[in-house]
């Protein structure tokens, strides 16, 4: 249950930084994903076991706000998740290495899912503006918060694993 | 000739002396011999003065190094409070500038009703542009409303609730506006991309476009006003075999910037799709 709560609180803080500070700081055209982050770290903890339910909550949450088409953040988060949890059973010695690998391949697959969308919806978008414009601008963007973002995710899951186990 | 004794000779002589001495110094013919034995005077009570009021410094300074500390303190503590009160005073003057501004565009353009809003977000995804602004249906925003700023068009409400509203762009890479080019009177298209730049596309082959054309609304399609400023061409690319000409154009607006919005409320945009055939 307090897992759920913080999960609830954290995103929640995380969508209303994300939108009021962290989509205005943009490399080139691309922006870092808190959210994104959020649950690649939050995937590779152990002893989590509701990534899955809140990836698929936040997608619908940031898909009602988003303007984005319904189903692209709910296929993204989703996605970066299972990609977290392929590697977490791969190189559970090394979360660091894995955060860096989940962050690099999640946020290729956020933005492939995202640009694959917009141009199914219709969108003048092209594959070579788009990747230099925004998808490696973000995912030199999260690389950069990837390791802050680990840092409170390994914190949150540390503090919330013994009060499981007590209740 | 008691008179004459050796007493009052010698007060006589005395007296004649000094009224001798007085008389050569009044008529300048001393001053040599002062200046011989003055100077080394004065340089010596230079010398102690100097000396002296040293010691006395040194001895009271610690004195008054306790107290410049605490007026310093006190001082600084002050300059503090003054800089964050100016800071305080300068974020409202600049709200009251943006208001006066926003109030300004309202004056020129009586027309229209406006909803005055603060920008509080903008959209997660990085391939599209809009804003989140803190005004919905409860303060009467509804779709499709265009939306301004003291500066010129922004873009127009994409989706509303209650308290806020999404606001698409003119920069979005889906947008697309129809403007006419003040000087050379013809109408073209005005079209976002990706990266957020904006460009007119749609010019008549013919037509002379120069930089720094005004553009502003048509009003055609019914989605704007007309008359609202949008920016100005920047430069123009003509490509072999085209069939239109299109120009870059710098925007009026800077998005990255923008804090407080208007909605025109009394502007009811046209939706002009079941008009258009379908394939």
């Amino acid at each position: 249950m307090i897992a759920h709560i913080v999960c609830a609180i954290t995103l929640v803080v995380l969508y209303i930084l994300q939108t009021a500070v962290f989509s205005w700081t943009t490399l080139i055209s691309g922006t870092a994903d808190l959210i994104l982050l959020f649950f690649a770290a939050w995937s590779l903890q152990e002893g989590v076991h509701n990534s899955w339910l809140w990836a698929a909550i936040a997608g619908v949450f940031v898909s009602i706000i988003s303007a984005m088409p319904f189903y692209a953040p709910l296929i993204a988060y989703l996605g970066v998740v299972g990609i977290s949890k392929l590697l977490q059973r791969r190189i559970w010695r090394t979360p660091i290495i894995a955060m860096f690998i989940v962050t690099i391949l999640g946020t290729f697959f956020q933005q492939i899912v995202y640009v694959l969308t917009l141009q199914i919806s219709g969108a003048p978008i092209s594959w070579g503006q788009s990747f230099d414009a925004v998808v490696l601008p973000s995912v030199l963007l999260n690389l950069i918060f990837a390791l802050p973002i680990y840092a409170i995710a390994n914190d949150l899951a540390g503090r919330i694993s013994p009060l499981e186990v007590e209740t | 000739m008691k008179f004459l004794n050796s007493r009052n000779i010698q007060t006589i002589v005395i007296v004649l002396v000094v009224s001798g001495l007085l008389f050569l110094a009044l008529s300048g013919y001393l001053t040599p011999v002062f200046n011989l034995t003055l100077n080394p005077l004065i340089s010596l009570q230079s010398w102690l003065s100097v000396r002296y009021l040293s010691a006395r410094d040194f001895l009271t300074t610690p004195r008054d190094v306790t107290l410049l500390r605490e007026q310093n303190a006190i001082l600084e503590s002050q300059v503090t409070q003054l800089q964050s009160q100016l800071i305080v005073l300068e974020e409202r003057l600049g709200e009251a500038q943006v208001c006066f501004a926003l109030l300004d565009f309202g004056r020129t353009n009586p027309q229209y009703d406006y909803i005055a809003a603060t920008v509080i977000g903008r959209e997660i995804s990085p391939f599209l542009q809009y804003i989140i602004i803190d005004k919905g249906t409860e303060q009467g925003v509804r779709y499709g409303m265009p939306v301004v700023t003291q500066q010129g068009l922004v873009g127009h409400v994409d989706a509303v609730i209650a308290r806020a509203a999404r606001i698409k762009l003119i920069s979005d890479s889906t947008s697309v506006v129809n403007v006419r080019l003040q000087s050379a009177e013809i109408e073209a298209q005005l079209n976002g991309s990706l990266t957020g730049d904006v460009f007119l596309d749609m010019i008549p082959l013919d037509a002379m476009v120069e930089p720094g054309d005004v553009i502003l609304t048509s009003g055609l399609g019914g989605n704007f006003p007309p008359n609202i400023f949008v920016g100005q061409v920047l430069s123009t690319q003509l490509r072999e075999n085209a069939l239109f000409q299109t120009a870059s154009v710098q925007p009026i607006v800077d998005f990255e910037g923008i804090n407080a919005v208007l909605v025109i409320q009394n502007f009811e945009a046209v939706d002009t799709s079941p008009l258009i055939p379908e394939p």
